[in-house]
């Protein structure tokens, strides 16, 4: 199979990432409960995880809250940051992930920044939005449909400038860009640990730049004897057992990337898809590309999306069609009634994958 | 005393100092936080060698690595609380 779903899910790990995970399984009891061997073994095993993050994304290890996946890590963010009917400012690219909570919590949504690949109506949009005041911004740093990057660096100096509390969704750009709590001022930076970060499902992460709500309240194994959800990181946003497996796992695909160099990792997922997207538009198919671009393209087949999906994975092409869970993407781009078809690149991209692709295609 | 404990509010804080601690080569160990000490709290403490104290000591407030109350332990188990 040629894998081309890495927007979804990373599906190649590193060896090191399943060695990690069967380890664990078979030797780490529950961290931060008893003091026995294993249980100290989690403890170090998950530590462990949270320095790789913190040295990788430019933070200290309590800094780094572990969560089930980007969307548990996301709705904290955007629990703390909003209550109830407040103004909250977004991109036009926002997946169902933070647009779901913000309608959830009845927010007054303003969506800034509609036009593919346009950083200069990005930004003029945004800031237009944040000045008539907001009481939060929450914006991706890479369009999960069209592999569009945002201006997130200069998207976050004018938060800071309007003085907006903001949260970035790093869904797509988590190991394959430079993501940077401290350096961005992030209230809050939200990441799945199983896709770039080539970890298990399973995982994620919450970068906290600020103390954040508990989302859930049970033991944490601190501070037992009170009621109230301990008032510091990482412990007041981490009820329950941890999936200490498939951190074992994360802490193996962050380590495995500091080995890498996400620079290397960037550069062979965007070559792949600048040849993919120059390929595809060659055979006449309507590419969605531009200037700022990483990892992933979307096209329109000229059948329905679904059975071009289809028809690829019958000749052993593993990609995504259809709405991404993203409609607000898709309505910005003019590709709602018809959603496309994503090829999304991982840390394995190269020329073959997109000249099997390519071959594939040319039949639909 | 014999030993010291140090400790922290959770193990995450007591990972951080052993990590600090031990770059610099000061053997500690991290254990639970004896019940008597912790007036029903559950927590994690760093065990640090009498001829460390100072040192240990010197270095957490340096990083600011946050820990709790210090105890010192005596050669017969009995603790006692350290100003610090």
């Amino acid at each position: 199979m040629i894998y081309l779903d890495n927007g979804a899910t990373s599906f190649h790990k590193p060896p090191g990432v399943y060695r990690a995970v069967s380890r664990a399984l078979q030797r780490c009891a529950n961290p931060g409960r008893g003091g026995y061997p294993s249980a100290m073994e989690a403890a170090e095993t998950v530590f462990g995880c949270r320095e790789a993050a913190a040295e990788l994304f430019g933070c200290q290890p309590e800094q780094v809250v572990l969560t089930s996946n980007c969307t548990h890590a996301l709705n904290i963010a955007i629990r703390t940051l909003v209550k109830g009917g407040e103004r909250v400012v977004i991109s036009g690219f926002e997946h169902n992930a933070v647009t779901r909570p913000l309608y959830a919590l009845k927010a007054n949504v303003t969506v800034a920044g509609r036009k593919l690949f346009d950083w200069d109506n990005m930004l003029t949009e945004f800031e237009k939005a944040l000045r008539s005041g907001a009481k939060a911004a929450v914006f991706t740093h890479v369009s999960n449909v069209f592999g569009y990057l945002l201006p997130v660096e200069e998207m976050a100096a004018l938060c800071r400038y309007y003085r907006v509390p903001f949260v970035i969704d790093a869904a797509q750009s988590a190991g394959v860009l430079p993501v940077h709590l401290e350096r961005l001022s992030a209230d809050f930076i939200a990441m799945p640990g199983h896709k770039g970060l080539l970890g298990p499902q399973g995982t994620g992460i919450l970068l906290c730049g600020r103390e954040p709500d508990p989302l859930i309240c049970g033991g944490t194994g601190s501070a037992s004897d009170q009621q109230e959800m301990p008032g510091f990181l990482p412990d007041r946003a981490e009820a329950g057992t941890l999936n200490v497996p498939g951190i074992a796992g994360l802490g193996e695909g962050l380590r495995y990337l500091r080995r890498v160099g996400i620079k290397n990792v960037f550069q062979r997922e965007h070559k792949a898809a600048i040849l993919c997207a120059q390929e595809l538009e060659r055979m006449g198919f309507r590419v969605f590309s531009g200037e700022h671009q990483v990892a992933t393209v979307s096209f329109l087949p000229n059948i329905d999306c679904e059975e071009a999906a289809q028809k690829l994975a019958k000749q052993g092409i593993a990609v995504r069609a259809g709405l991404h869970c993203a409609p607000l993407a898709h309505e910005s781009a003019g590709t709602l009634n018809t959603g496309t078809v994503r090829a999304s690149f991982g840390h394995d991209a190269d020329v073959q994958q997109v000249e099997a692709f390519c071959r594939a295609a040319a039949i639909i | 005393m014999k030993n010291y404990l140090f400790t922290f509010r959770s193990v995450t804080y007591a990972q951080k100092g052993e990590r600090l601690l031990k770059r610099l080569g000061i053997d500690c160990f991290i254990r639970r936080t004896p019940r008597t000490l912790t007036n029903k709290e559950c927590s994690y403490c760093l065990q640090i060698r009498s001829w460390d104290f100072q040192r240990a000591l010197a270095q957490l407030q340096t990083a600011q690595v946050q820990f709790g109350k210090v105890y010192g332990m005596d050669y017969d188990g009995e603790f006692e609380e350290m100003k610090v």
